[in-house]
């Protein structure tokens, strides 16, 4: 699943900030726990679980992420 | 200082920053470098020649050579190794005390599980003589030897005797701490030593499976606890993924995780009373206490045909 996330274009890039948990660690359970997932692999953009035990289309994920950037910065 | 202790093999962890790799485990002898391993990411083959090359080199030598040795965020691997060692010197990085496991290498078929005995000889007699009668060819006591009765002293003082492998449960470690709950009968500070040394996990055969047993999350908060332990990731996903195993809607997170499992079999003492469950090709057992509220009782976890097996057996009266 990172690996969906880190091959995005250089653009989507430049807007986001990838961080993933080792869910070998308590660390990364605890997050997955605040998360409320249930599955693996998953995908959580601004705190909020969007993606669960799938990995989206790169152009599904480009567009969730614009469509979260432009809302911010309007609200902004 | 003796020969023996000059000896001593002292284990380290360092939980790094700004590199790829999340800890260092490393062992010291008599000042030299051993058993180097980055942990948690960055570069195999890399991190394997450094911990080729260093291995056996003086701890200063060490240090000359590796520190501010510059990969990203103005550090490196062996820059971040150069800083765990200058911790050890200064004595900020303490030797490690990670859990205590116990291991039996034979094959077993039967294994009789019992939890929470609490100080009850008693009950743990008509165990005994239970154990007797269906011959298991092991028993295991998944801890809380100790329990809030007057007998803990004398009772301690007989379990030396035991074949029963007997592991430490939380409170068993309390009371080795001195931080046992108030109101719970004084130890003396030999039966309290006694309990420091238990084991505190077991690895064992069922059949042509691993297995392990570990008694609570205690285990997780002791002193130099890694997520990379053996069996750590066993003891992660019971007690901090599945909550003891209550939270079934988990399960298929867990099921994703159990490949990297080194046990098929997971037996473990928390959270409530007995149940099996099988997730992802593993056995998940939690066994219940003997002398718990319902009629007291232990198990019996059988192998056969590649199948787990846990039959629960009730005390009887005589």
């Amino acid at each position: 699943m990172a690996e969906s996330v880190k091959v995005l274009p250089q653009e989507i890039q430049e807007i986001i900030e990838v961080r993933e948990w080792d869910m070998r660690t308590r660390e990364g359970v605890q997050r997955f726990r605040e998360l409320k997932a249930k599955s693996l692999p998953s995908v959580a953009l601004d705190d909020e679980l969007v993606y669960e035990s799938l990995i989206p289309m790169q152009e599904e994920m480009i567009a969730e992420i614009q469509r979260r950037f432009t809302a911010k910065n309007r609200d902004e | 200082m003796s020969a023996t202790e000059a000896a001593k093999v002292q284990r380290f962890i360092y939980r790094t920053t700004g590199v790829c790799p999340q800890e260092i485990h490393f062992q010291l002898q008599e000042n030299r470098l051993k058993n180097v391993r980055f942990i948690g990411g960055g570069c195999p083959g890399n991190a394997q020649l450094v911990s080729r090359l260093l291995e056996d080199q003086l701890l200063d030598t060490v240090v000359e050579k590796l520190d501010g040795i510059a990969c990203r965020n103005d550090t490196s691997c062996p820059d971040q190794l150069a800083a765990a060692l200058l911790a050890v010197r200064s004595g900020e990085l303490a030797p490690m005390e990670s859990f205590r496991l116990h291991r039996i290498e034979e094959p077993l078929h039967r294994i009789g599980v019992v939890a929470d005995p609490a100080g009850q000889p008693g009950l743990w007699e008509r165990l005994l003589a239970e154990l007797g009668r269906r011959r298991p060819d092991a028993a295991i006591c998944m801890g809380n030897i100790t329990g809030d009765a007057a007998e803990n002293e004398d009772w301690i003082r007989d379990l030396g005797k035991t074949d029963v492998i007997l592991l430490q449960g939380e409170r068993d470690w309390r009371y080795a701490l001195r931080e046992e709950p108030a109101g719970l009968p004084p130890l003396s500070n030999r039966r309290r030593d006694w309990l420091l040394r238990l084991p505190q996990a077991l690895r064992f055969r069922l059949g042509e499976r691993i297995g392990v047993a570990f008694t609570g999350d205690f285990l997780q908060h002791l002193q130099g606890f890694s997520d990379f332990d053996p069996f750590a990731l066993e003891m992660n996903m019971v007690f901090s993924m599945t909550c003891c195993m209550q939270d079934t809607s988990v399960f298929p997170a867990l099921e994703a995780m159990t490949p990297q499992f080194e046990a098929g079999i997971v037996v473990f003492a928390q959270g409530g009373g007995w149940g099996h469950w099988q997730v992802g090709g593993v056995d998940f057992v939690r066994v219940g206490p003997l002398a718990g509220p319902r009629k007291p009782g232990w198990g019996m976890l059988e192998e056969h045909a590649g199948q787990l097996r846990l039959e629960r057996i009730p005390l009887s009266r005589d």
